[in-house]
């Protein structure tokens, strides 16, 4: 592709395909404003058809199992009236021209939506432009269909791979007219996934896949604690054993913080310490890594434990925080309230488990640096990558391959720092696999957090006075350093439910802090904060003798728009109340259910969208058993572009948040994980997973919302509500154990 | 000491120690790359191959106790996703990431040699080894139904 600044199209040519139709467009990488809004047009996309009819779309979005493959195509066809399956995304390799190449955010679509629309729409526009001067006839005489433009009257018509010599001469339109929503033949429609038969016959290249002439492979072990260094290690003894071909430290470095943001002072976003084992086969570098003696200075944190960690959590939460937000007077509505409530949440640290354990494969010659990275964010990668090898920007080339599975780990570039050090001191290309075991104790984890609640009624059973007092590690602070504001390092929401629902309400937050590295798990803070939240207010139903859909409602009240003040746009409750109400209708609430099973509702509303779940449960007290057996799920994305993909996503997001439910905790002993693989850390199984997951997507025509993280945050408080109805028993912590259903 | 087998109807022999696990000489002696490292402990199922028609977790098979067998992998089954299994998967949209199905199939085509019509608790049982992190297990309980029923169908028509 020419980095040509221009909307103009033009001709390109491939060998594959000869001339093609070039139309540049533009993507917006993140969902806030650029600070500088370009007013020159500076595209960091390009539609492209060529002379065999099929048509690419080169773009820097990566496909980690959310579809990109399959929706973006389905955009671009719909505008462009082609068939969509002869869309292709092309998986840039990283270049600067396609800017941040950030895959991360529930972001996809969301920001790709209308620009996508637009291009599809120019690049038809022109096309039957050029038609219209090959027949001499003006150009609202014929229309495209098919992959042709015809000449209405005469039924004359031109496939488009006909137009592209005479078209790349044209202007696109700046502002091409674009369909209606009720003139849609792809978008809205339930459409398989374009990249499933790789995934089925095992042809699929992920990272770990890739495979260079000389490659060696390196296994790394890292220092147990976080931030800890090397000291000395047995390079002869283990340089000796089968298929070695070195033994290498590797250094801490510094990574480029994923969104952009300066990493500040007191910013602990490094790559672990470590020594690396190079071989000739994986198998072989894991074997040798089990000789090897590594003598650690473990630094600060080898005293953290979980125990540690959770009494200075409730330590800072018997105190005040720092306000994150206050409205009305707390103490005076609740020392007035008819009834008082409290309680405390717990959550622990959790690691992302991809099934693809990190990896990264790096080829260093010649002050070049050539990776193959399994990467949420190529740019970053690149950036860390340059920083650690010293190196000009334009002198490093990232591939992006396949990815087994992101969850917001491959938001994080370590292994690909790991991989361009190790190929630079081995003199050869290098790819770093990670272990399960390496995978579990080297993540960036969820933090684990402490949330206390104290919440008045008044003499009608209305909620007056809402206080929630926060704790944990801040994933903030952690890439941005000690110098941020609280309300920067606060990992609470202070614009959404409850927070403008309740008249006296106070939100408080204390950084708890930690050696623990920290990152972005599938919803960030949502993941944990509304198990608490969501909890807690079913607590407050039940204390109030209400129903708890019921409760939800009346605390939303009727629907509205709410101004949220300060520019941050407003708050839409009808579209809150219509998941609640679909999950409620859907899953028969308020019916009795067989067998003493029962039911709780979650919610969740973020990235654009608005989620509710409803959750059957059975349990068996005395056996400690739970049983999921169905999930309602409703969910208001704004225009569904494939409702396919929605239901995929939203099953997969159910399924994770169970996980946290029933299944995963990482605990710490002498600032070290102890888990290590899937035995101890444990995720959701087939057996555990629920017989249906209901999805009702709401129909709407407002702009698509993200659909990868707004179903997690509504499953594990949804489950411990239902637990709750079925049994008496109230959970407050996660994962919920046996013992949770017997306790009072 | 060179061992060998038969991978996917071609005999192979392969010279390497022979505590090597199947998965490390099928992925960097072969190149074979669709059978996937999730564990190293068998206790993810991504690795699963059909060892004489058996589903075994190669990441703990010594390439030593494979002499003389018969492997499949999942190139094996067909590279056009004709295998039924194959089939069902694409038509139920499982695949999200992707990197657990090589595995997920293998053992969906195991379970289906066994039990041709198996119950959902069939499926529970046998299938609960292999793990997918993207959560698409609903889709894979009702592909290995529509594998089923195409298999009999065809397995009709045959008749």
């Amino acid at each position: 592709m020419p980095s040509t600044v221009t909307r103009r199209a033009f001709l390109g040519t491939s060998a594959a395909a000869g001339a093609s139709l070039v139309v540049p467009f533009y993507l917006p990488g993140k969902s806030r404003a650029p600070k500088n809004p370009a007013s020159s047009f500076s595209p960091n996309a390009w539609l492209d058809i060529s002379s065999d009819g099929s048509v690419r779309i080169w773009c820097g979005k990566s496909e980690i199992g959310q579809g990109v493959r399959t929706s973006l195509p389905m955009i671009v066809a719909e505008e462009l009236c082609c068939d969509w399956r002869s869309v292709q995304v092309v998986e840039a390799d990283l270049d600067a021209k396609y800017g941040e190449q950030l895959t991360g955010g529930s972001l996809s679509v969301r920001t790709s939506y209308d620009n996508l629309r637009k291009a599809g729409a120019a690049a038809r526009e022109t096309l039957i432009s050029a038609a219209a001067v090959e027949w001499n006839v003006v150009h609202s005489e014929c229309h495209a269909a098919n992959g042709s433009v015809t000449h209405t009257a005469t039924a004359r018509s031109l496939p488009y791979a006909q137009l592209i010599l005479s078209a790349a001469r044209l202007e696109p339109p700046a502002n091409p007219a674009l369909k209606k929503p009720e003139e849609f033949r792809l978008i809205g429609k339930p459409t398989l996934r374009t990249d499933t038969l790789q995934k089925v016959n095992g042809s699929a290249l992920f990272g770990m896949d890739v495979r260079v002439p000389g490659m060696w492979i390196a296994s790394v072990e890292r220092c147990p604690v976080y931030g800890g260094t090397v000291r000395k290690f047995n390079a002869e003894k283990v340089r000796a054993l089968p298929g070695v071909r070195a033994v290498i430290e590797v250094k801490p470095l510094h990574l480029t913080h994923q969104f952009g943001e300066t990493s500040g002072p007191g910013s602990r976003n490094y790559s672990c310490a470590g020594v690396a084992v190079l071989a000739n086969s994986a198998w072989a570098a894991i074997e040798a890594r089990k000789s090897l003696e590594v003598e650690w200075d473990e630094g600060n944190w080898a005293q953290e434990s979980t125990r540690s960690l959770r009494e200075k959590m409730a330590q800072l939460t018997s105190l005040p925080a720092a306000t994150i937000r206050s409205d009305g007077d707390f103490e005076k509505a609740h020392a007035t309230a008819a009834k008082t409530i409290a309680a405390v949440y717990e959550l622990p640290f959790l690691a992302h488990a991809t099934m693809e354990p990190m990896n990264c494969t790096a080829h260093f010659h010649d002050g070049e640096c050539e990776l193959w990275a399994p990467t949420q964010v190529p740019g970053a990668a690149a950036e860390s990558v340059r920083t650690a090898l010293g190196i000009p920007r334009e002198k490093i080339k990232l591939h992006i391959t396949f990815i087994g599975g992101g969850f917001g780990r491959r938001l994080i570039q370590d292994y690909a720092v790991e991989a361009a050090l190790l190929s630079r001191d081995a003199g050869a290309p290098v790819q770093v696999v990670w272990t399960r075991e390496d995978d579990i104790r080297h993540d960036f984890y969820r933090p684990a957090a402490h949330h206390v609640f104290r919440a008045g009624f008044d003499a009608r059973g209305n909620l007056i006075a809402w206080s929630h007092r926060a704790c944990s590690p801040s994933i903030e602070t952690f890439y941005n350093g000690t110098g941020i504001s609280p309300q920067a390092s606060a990992q609470v929401d202070t614009l959404d439910f409850p927070a403008p629902f309740i008249p006296n309400f106070r939100l408080e937050f204390a950084v708890a802090e930690s050696g623990m590295p920290l990152g972005y798990w599938r919803s960030v803070d949502s993941s944990g904060n509304q198990f608490a939240l969501s909890g807690f207010f079913d607590e407050a139903a039940h204390a109030a003798g209400r129903d708890p859909v019921e409760f939800l409602l009346a605390t939303l009240g009727p629907a509205r728009k709410i101004d949220l003040g300060q520019n941050r746009g407003t708050l839409d409750v009808m579209r809150r109340r219509r998941v609640i109400e679909l999950a409620a209708e859907k899953s028969g609430w308020g019916k009795p259910l067989p067998g003493g099973a029962a039911r709780g509702i979650g919610i969740g509303f973020g990235w654009g969208s608005f989620v509710a779940q409803v959750v059957e449960v059975s349990c068996n007290p005395s056996r400690g058993s739970i049983r999921v057996h169905r999930v309602v799920c409703a969910i208001d994305c704004g225009l569904a572009i494939n409702p396919l993909g929605v239901e995929a996503q939203m099953q997969s997001a159910v399924n994770f948040g169970l996980a946290q439910a029933l299944k995963s905790e990482i605990t710490v002993s002498n600032g070290r994980v102890n888990q290590s693989n899937f035995h101890d850390y444990e995720v959701l199984r087939l057996s555990d997973a629920p017989a249906a997951i209901d999805v009702h997507i709401v129909p709407s025509t407002e702009a698509p919302g993200g659909c990868g993280e707004p179903g997690v945050p509504p499953t594990a408080p949804a489950v411990g509500n239902a637990i709750f109805a079925a049994t008496g028993k109230r959970i407050r912590r996660l994962p919920i154990r046996a013992a949770d259903l017997r306790s009072p | 000491m060179a061992i060998s087998f038969t991978l996917n109807g071609t005999a192979k022999s392969v010279d390497v120690s022979p505590d090597m696990p199947l998965l490390w000489v099928l992925r960097d002696t072969l190149n074979m790359t669709g059978t996937k490292f999730g564990c190293g402990m068998a206790l993810c199922g991504a690795c699963t191959v059909h060892i004489n028609g058996e589903a075994t977790r190669s990441c703990i098979t010594p390439i030593s106790s494979v002499a003389g067998k018969k492997v499949t992998t999942i190139e094996g089954l067909s590279a056009d996703g004709s295998h039924p299994v194959q089939q069902a998967w694409m038509e139920e949209d499982v695949p999200q990431c992707g990197y657990c199905q090589s595995g997920q199939i293998m053992s969906a085509v195991a379970l289906l040699s066994k039990k041709p019509n198996p119950t959902d608790s069939d499926i529970d049982d046998f299938m609960s080894g292999n793990i997918c992190r993207c959560g698409t297990y609903q889709r894979i309980r009702k592909a290995i139904h529509r594998a089923a029923s195409m298999q009999a169908g065809k397995a009709k028509s045959a008749a």
